[in-house]
């Protein structure tokens, strides 16, 4: 016999993960409002592959692998951000870091004899296999987003308009930047490995992307892409388990599809 | 405004660059300008397309940072980082490229940047902007925006900037608004620079430059 839905919640992986997803969508989006206002959406893929590299530092030196995973992309999200002063932005400099980053991995686990596939592993999480300690650093990022949302608002608010506007109005926008980069990074970063590639999408870019389709103002985008990714991915999640599917490709689908209906809004 | 030259090195300089080159690499866009706005006075720098002002202002309010040469603004060094969050206080700014990218801004988030925020609503009250407080900057038209710009401008120099830098503050409006708007700047604002091409605003400035291929001249009145 088959178990009905809600009983899966009796089991504590589908119960961190659930907790983890209601963390994740209620303050990721806002990252994701970031990620587009700075126009760096190559930012995950980037990240990701820093990621490996800060996986493979883990695997070799015998840390902890989630935790030098997420400490490498905040040290490159941190040293990235000089580079968005350059009149040629931050997209250039991410598809460098993206091709430096999976081949100095590669090549640390060789020198050091690690099996790459294990590395490779490591970095396709599962939101239904994650640890308490990794719900617990999810939820430490996500208290590091509001606060920065909430202690430079006025500043990310010109800075995500225009550069040189943000400047004049005295905003010290390369502290702003610098710290904005470290928190999307370590967002990015912890996301990627705890819950897998595909689902960093589902909880960062597409509620900001149809919330950018439904608002007016950025104050209205962040609510828009919480509202869109509570529904959305809190949805998926309850149809991932009606339809006892993998729950990353469902979520990505049922906020995909939300997202594509926010197209049809007549501006 | 001044109505007299004869003192003018007793005036304090509220901007000051000398031998100010600016580069983008190896293309020099402004060559070895030195100009001297004291306090009071206004001045228009004019110039054909490609000639440098834009460069020179930009220089001047610290966006463009690859140059050789002296820029001061009160005394204080532009190019020292230190000093950023003073000239930026000292500068009322108003933009020619007023709005840009597809993030959104709504006019009273702009005009709450600006040093004295109650003053620039009410600039953009007094200027029938009322109605548009809560709208997007997109939705504005190029006039509106202008509008916007100059009442945030008049906040600031309210809320204590000494100096007004404008680029092209009457392109986008028609003959009445140009002339309107010439009026307000040079009595808005006791110290100004600004690149114009509009000879009602030129006409009203007590000392004109023109740029040509980067260089800068005083034109005889």
């Amino acid at each position: 016999m088959t178990a009905a839905w809600y009983e899966y919640f009796a089991l504590i992986p589908v119960q961190r993960a659930f907790v983890a997803l209601c963390i994740s969508s209620a303050v990721f989006p806002v990252v994701g409002v970031w990620i587009l206002g700075l126009n760096i959406v190559p930012v995950r893929f980037a990240m990701m592959h820093v990621a490996l590299l800060g996986i493979a530092l883990g695997m070799v030196l015998g840390l902890d692998t989630a935790l030098m995973g997420v400490v490498c992309c905040g040290i490159v999200g941190i040293a990235l951000a000089p580079l968005a002063d350059k009149p040629t932005g931050l997209a250039g400099p991410m598809g460098l870091v993206m091709t430096l980053a999976i081949a100095a991995a590669l090549l640390v686990l060789s020198i050091a004899g690690v099996n790459a596939n294990g590395a490779f592993e490591l970095l396709w999480g599962s939101i239904l296999a994650m640890r308490e300690q990794d719900v617990w650093m999810m939820a430490g990022i996500s208290a590091a987003v509001v606060g920065v949302a909430v202690v430079f608002r006025r500043d990310l608010t010109l800075l995500l308009y225009d550069r040189e506007i943000a400047r004049s109005s005295g905003v010290p926008i390369g502290l702003v930047t610098t710290i904005v980069m470290g928190v999307i990074a370590l967002a990015i970063g912890a996301a990627v490995r705890q819950t897998g590639a595909l689902l960093v999408d589902a909880i960062t870019i597409l509620p900001a992307l149809a919330a950018r389709n439904m608002a007016q103002s950025q104050r209205g985008m962040i609510a828009w892409a919480v509202g869109i990714g509570l529904v959305g991915n809190l949805g998926g999640f309850i149809l991932t388990l009606v339809i006892n599917q993998p729950p990353g490709p469902v979520l990505v689908v049922t906020v995909s599809i939300i997202t594509l209906l926010t197209y049809l809004k007549r501006r | 405004m001044m109505n007299h030259r004869e003192s003018d090195t007793d005036i304090p300089a509220v901007l000051a660059t000398d031998a100010l080159c600016c580069r983008y690499g190896t293309t020099v866009a402004v060559r070895d300008a030195t100009l001297v706005v004291r306090a009071g006075e206004h001045i228009a720098l004019i110039g054909g397309n490609g000639s440098g002002k834009t460069t020179f202002l930009r220089a001047v309010m610290g966006f463009h940072r690859e140059y050789s040469g002296h820029i001061t603004i009160g005394g204080r060094t532009v190019a020292s980082r230190g000093n950023h969050p003073w000239v930026y206080r000292a500068i009322a700014w108003m933009p020619q490229r007023q709005a840009t990218g597809a993030f959104p801004l709504l006019v009273h988030e702009l005009l709450d940047s600006s040093l004295d925020p109650a003053a620039a609503r009410q600039s953009a009250i007094d200027l029938a902007m009322e109605p548009f407080l809560t709208r997007n900057l997109s939705t504005l038209s190029g006039g509106q925006l202008q509008r916007v710009f100059l009442s945030r401008a008049l906040g600031s120099l309210t809320g204590g900037a000494q100096l007004l830098v404008a680029d092209e503050p009457t392109a986008a409006l028609d003959f009445a608004g140009q002339q309107a708007m010439a009026r307000l700047l040079t009595e808005s604002a006791q110290t100004m620079l600004v690149v114009t091409h509009d000879r009602a605003l030129i006409e009203r400035c007590d000392r004109v430059y023109e740029m040509a291929g980067g260089q800068m001249r005083e034109v005889p009145r």
